[in-house]
């Protein structure tokens, strides 16, 4: 097992690599000059210069290359063009807000996606089923943006059951950052409060966000469950006299819950990154708002930075599935 | 598993009906404003240099004098009491009398931190350190403390003393607890990492927090000399799109938007229900013509055929609902030197027959460079875009659409590299210059230069107009300038954008100025 972790990790470092790579290359083709975008249409050609040769803009492509990566191995992103902070101070800013929202999205995606896949597995052809499959065709053929300005405008504005942008009440100041999880943080602290009004703030986000993944886990679950059912094994168990609960509970979502683990690796990793437009739509100061910003301003240590934070959390996300399969499935073993 | 799913929609159920009655107390002093303020990138005030920054760093910082409201041509008493210019015999002289006034530390504010505050920006060579060095042609040593409470600018032949006064008024001349930079000054920055996220001035608030890209919350600063009646903290809140403004202003939830587009304007104030302001800028929104040898636009009759062909009107009640003003010359309108004439009005058939005359008869093809996004005035670029096309097209000139980034159109256009671009410009100080020198100086490798356009008469007007301290005299440089960039200039003015701002009815005294500021003191809640 632990030789099994340290190749995935090393694999993880070489992929990473490829990943930034590519980011720099592609990054730096742009016909665009970084120096202008960051100080502006008013700005002075000396300026331009002192700031190409401040950040290390003249130099040529490898040296930057070169330069880049000491840095990189030493665990120092470099600092934003745009903001002149260091990008691991951003990213420790922002990633915890998009954290925090990704959760909730999968938190939702799982309360909505597994039930409903099973009760639609469980009542094949007839009318729940049909519904749920109608949902998870709906579910995944919404656009993100249509949905969040959807629901803002009926359950913020119109029916003000929910809060509206933002992660906390425009009137309440945030708990002092701990973790950068404002509910935790608000926990940290026993602002029950504020925890609560965090915990508001999350579900409209969360809920579309997490609705594309809720709608393939009702997809994945239901053909899980589906094929499952069919085996043998599971006619055995109601032979033996297992109410119907028991054997969907014990014996066929154990052997379901496989592929359906495998979805949401993948899922975490996508919504992760994915999490652009609902941030923009809810004022949602994430890593997706971030990226864009810096991507516009051709701040290339940012897009940069993002993309490996990115990269590297899909890469850990997708390791502790595959490790999962061996806590589920006594038959895989990594040796 | 049906009794987990019972729980959880309990609680999300249980939760969506909690109300936050705690926060209603604090709801009648604290203003809420929601915005785009994602160009914030320091409060720092000889740093900042945005929109954004400007707005906030106002409220915190105090400079010597000041515009107060929509008057941007009357210079107020701030921090000085009073000035006085004198001429010598190396230029002329500007001495300011402090008032008594305290930082927000309680420290009394002396002349010292002014010197400071100046030599500091000096030496950062911050954005705006040019205002300084290359507008004001100071450098350190040129501003001194004869006592506690006297400041004196030495200022060269070469500068002109009004327009240092002018921009004295920006956030380079904000003044700082010199004693609390130096506290906090890392590796010789003169504190400017520290001065980022947290406050030492003797405006009318103090910085509480700045959550990038969330909120920055400001409190009132009880030794100011300037208070709010009933404001005691304000919170600007990140809301980059315009339909989270809204139903944020509708729910309630802040108080002011500042970036509603034209047609959710029109509809708010159709409605009534809401406050509406159409607050004035110095922004302009114009197509750069490339006049350079060998480019579709060196003959000047060409430029002139394309400012007959574009319907001005037409763009201003069409897509920007009339937020937005004609005008044609460059300086805007409401800066000492504008020009309210109308030079061209729309005649499609007369820029036929100059493009005839300029032996283009048959009309012609050119690449038009165009911003992704959203332009001056809060139309999306593409759309205007089209409108200048169809506009070109009913004369014979073919504009080919050429999508981009920003950054990417202004690395073309700064290499001189956009036959035709939909830009903006506004001037970094309230005064003419701001906009003379940039736009019809071709030695200043601004935008003449950036449209290959040289005129030694527009240089020579555009230089002697800066400097020349008879007010009337100047007005009268500026006139002979504006008429010539009309007649003969690379630029075709398409609109002077408004910006619309949507205020809650219980809040009275937001205003925002031409500059952008906003005076967060003269504002109540009821």
């Amino acid at each position: 097992m632990l030789v099994y972790i340290i190749r995935r990790v090393a694999l993880m470092v070489f992929v990473l690599w490829g990943v930034s790579l590519a980011a720099f290359l592609i990054s730096h083709a742009l016909p665009a000059d970084p120096a202008a975008a960051a100080l502006g249409n008013n700005a002075r050609e000396e300026q331009l210069t002192a700031f190409r040769e401040r950040n290390g803009l003249d130099r040529p492509l490898a040296v930057q290359y070169g330069l880049y990566m000491t840095e990189l191995v030493r665990g120092d992103l470099g600092s934003s063009l745009r903001t002149q902070n260091p990008i691991t101070a951003d990213l420790r800013q922002f990633f915890p807000a998009t954290l925090e929202l990704t959760l909730g999205a999968v938190v939702f995606a799982v309360l909505i996606g597994v039930p409903l896949g099973i009760v639609a597995a469980l009542t094949q052809g007839r009318a729940p089923d049909l519904l749920a499959r109608t949902f998870a065709l709906l579910g995944g053929a919404t656009p993100v943006y249509w949905l969040a300005i959807l629901a803002l405008n009926v359950f913020h504005e119109k029916l003000g059951w929910l809060p509206g942008p933002g992660r906390l009440d425009a009137y309440s100041l945030p708990p002092p950052v701990k973790t950068g999880l404002v509910t935790i943080d608000a926990l940290l602290v026993n602002d029950r409060e504020v925890f609560v009004d965090a915990l508001r703030h999350l579900i409209l986000p969360g809920l579309v966000l997490g609705m594309f993944s809720a709608a393939l886990l009702t997809r994945m679950t239901r053909s899980a469950l589906l094929e499952v059912l069919s085996q043998d094994y599971i006619r055995t168990a109601r032979a033996k006299g297992l109410t119907r609960a028991r054997v969907v509970a014990r014996h066929a979502m154990r052997n379901a819950s496989l592929p359906i683990l495998t979805v949401l690796g993948t899922l975490f990793g996508s919504l992760l990154t994915g999490a652009v437009l609902t941030e923009t739509i809810f004022s949602w100061p994430g890593i997706g708002g971030y990226a864009t910003t810096s991507a516009i301003s051709l701040d290339f240590p940012a897009v940069m930075g993002v993309t490996l934070v990115a990269g590297l959390a899909y890469s850990v996300v997708n390791l502790l599935v595959d490790l999962l399969y061996a806590v589920f499935d006594p038959r895989i073993s990594y040796s | 598993m049906r009794h987990s799913i019972k729980a959880a929609l309990t609680a999300a159920l249980s939760l969506s009906l909690l109300s936050t009655a705690g926060a209603q107390s604090s709801r009648q002093s604290t203003l809420v404003i929601g915005g785009d303020f994602s160009d914030l990138i320091t409060l720092d005030p000889g740093v900042s240099y945005e929109f954004s920054g400007s707005l906030v760093t106002g409220n915190l910082y105090d400079t010597l004098v000041a515009y107060e409201g929509n008057n941007l041509s009357t210079l107020r008493p701030r921090l000085a009491s009073s000035w006085t210019v004198t001429p010598t015999s190396t230029g002329s002289r500007i001495t300011f009398k402090l008032r008594d006034a305290k930082f927000s530390t309680g420290r009394p504010v002396t002349a010292a931190d002014v010197v400071y505050s100046v030599n500091r920006a000096i030496n950062l060579k911050t954005p705006s350190s040019f205002l300084y060095t290359d507008v004001a042609n100071l450098k350190v040593g040129s501003v001194t403390a004869t006592d506690a409470k006297t400041v004196v600018f030495d200022i060269p032949k070469t500068a002109n003393p009004n327009i240092v006064l002018a921009l004295l008024t920006f956030n380079i001349g904000g003044v700082i607890d010199s004693a609390e930079a130096k506290a906090h000054e890392t590796n010789g920055d003169y504190g400017s990492a520290w001065l980022k996220d947290h406050s030492a001035g003797s405006g009318p608030f103090v910085l509480n927090r700045w959550d990038k890209s969330a909120q920055v919350a400001l409190d009132v600063n009880p030794q100011a000399f300037r208070r709010s009646p009933n404001i005691k903290r304000v919170i600007l809140r990140y809301m980059l799109e315009s339909s989270a403004q809204q139903s944020a202003v509708n729910s309630g939830e802040i108080d002011v938007a500042m970036n509603y587009t034209p047609d959710a304007f029109k509809d708010v104030a159709a409605a009534k229900k809401l406050k509406t302001q159409k607050a004035d800028s110095f922004l302009l929104a114009y197509l750069g013509m490339n006049s350079a040898k060998g480019m579709p636009f060196e003959d000047a009759r060409v430029r002139e055929a394309v400012r007959y062909a574009i319907d001005q009107d037409g763009i201003i009640s069409g897509l920007l609902q009339g937020l937005g003003r004609k005008t044609q010359t460059i300086i805007p309108i409401g800066l000492a030197g504008s020009d309210a004439k109308i030079y061209y009005p729309y005649n499609p058939d007369k820029a036929k027959e100059l493009l005839k005359a300029a032996g283009k008869g048959d009309g012609f093809s050119v690449d038009f460079f165009v911003s992704t996004g959203s332009c001056a005035g809060g139309v999306p670029c593409a759309d205007l875009a089209a409108k200048i096309q169809a506009d070109l097209a009913k004369v014979g000139i073919k504009a080919n659409i050429k999508q981009m980034v920003n950054s990417e159109l202004l690395t073309a256009y700064r290499a001189q590299k956009a036959p035709l671009v939909q830009v903006s410009w506004s001037p970094d100080y309230p005064d003419a210059d701001g906009n003379g020198t940039p736009l019809s100086d071709y030695n200043a490798k601004s935008l003449a230069w950036r449209n290959g356009w040289q005129n030694a008469d527009a240089s020579k007007l555009a230089q002697s107009a800066a400097i020349e301290t008879d007010a009337a005299k100047r007005l009268n440089l500026y006139k002979q300038l504006t008429a010539l960039m009309a007649k003969d200039g690379p630029f075709a003015i398409l609109y002077q954008p408004s910006r619309p701002i949507v205020i809650q009815p219980n809040v009275s005294g937001f205003n925002q100025n031409a500059n952008g500021d906003v005076q967060f003191e003269k504002i109540s809640k009821k």
